[in-house]
């Protein structure tokens, strides 16, 4: 199975995204989320970041809005548009989820 | 062109989920794909009309309404609008109301379905 989870929030949600299996897996960023891609803590990047063999995606709209430029992603994950997200979930990923 | 559902649960206010999804609902009708949208939970207080749109405040009626002419299909869960004193008489025009069965529905015939929880 093709599965993209989306992250909003900043909040810890290892746990559940931890036991996902997939053939092929998209993680997007958005909303506070997209802190994920951006803050270290202790030096580390998020561990949402660390899931093998994951693609990684930030929202644009939403890094900017909080003040960030691509500059400031890690460089595991992808900046995408709107369209973009949409081509993912239409064209890449057969299911979606939103954690 | 494909057919994604979103089911929409968090309310305007508190919540920055619901202005994604519209936003993702306009990018995928923009790409000709066709949306379906299900409010539910605390996202039914969009089943209001007459919403007035305030500077640095959350404000979504002006594109959901757009998105309705443009063809988005939007339903209200009824049960979940009534609980809260949204009216049949108040829902804005073109917006459905209908049971969950509606949902469930879609779920089963849509392309792509992404279930946006709430709060």
């Amino acid at each position: 199975m093709k599965l993209a989870v989306f992250f909003s929030d900043m909040r810890r949600t290892e746990d559940t995204y931890e036991r996902l299996k997939a053939d092929k897996l998209g993680v997007i960023l958005l909303g506070n989320g997209i802190y994920h891609a951006v803050l270290k803590e202790g030096g580390k990047e998020s561990p949402v970041l660390t899931k093998p063999g994951a693609n990684f995606y930030v929202l644009s709209d939403d890094l900017e809005t909080r003040g960030f430029t691509a500059a400031n992603v890690n460089s595991k994950v992808k900046v995408v548009s709107y369209g973009d997200v949409v081509d993912l979930i239409m064209n890449d990923y057969e299911k979606i989820a939103w954690l | 062109m494909a057919e994604l559902t979103l089911g929409v649960f968090p309310s305007l206010v508190g919540s920055m989920s619901l202005d994604f999804s519209f936003r993702l609902a306009e990018a995928a009708m923009a790409k000709g794909h066709k949306v379906n949208m299900w409010l539910s939970g605390n996202a039914v207080m969009m089943s209001k009309k007459g919403q007035r749109a305030f500077k640095d405040y959350s404000y979504c009626e002006k594109r959901m309404k757009e998105l309705m002419g443009k063809g988005m299909e939007i339903t209200v869960c009824e049960a979940c609008a009534e609980a809260r004193g949204y009216h049949k008489e108040d829902t804005p025009e073109g917006m459905k109301r209908a049971s969950m069965d509606w949902y469930l529905a879609k779920t089963v015939k849509t392309d792509r379905l992404l279930h946006i929880g709430g709060e």
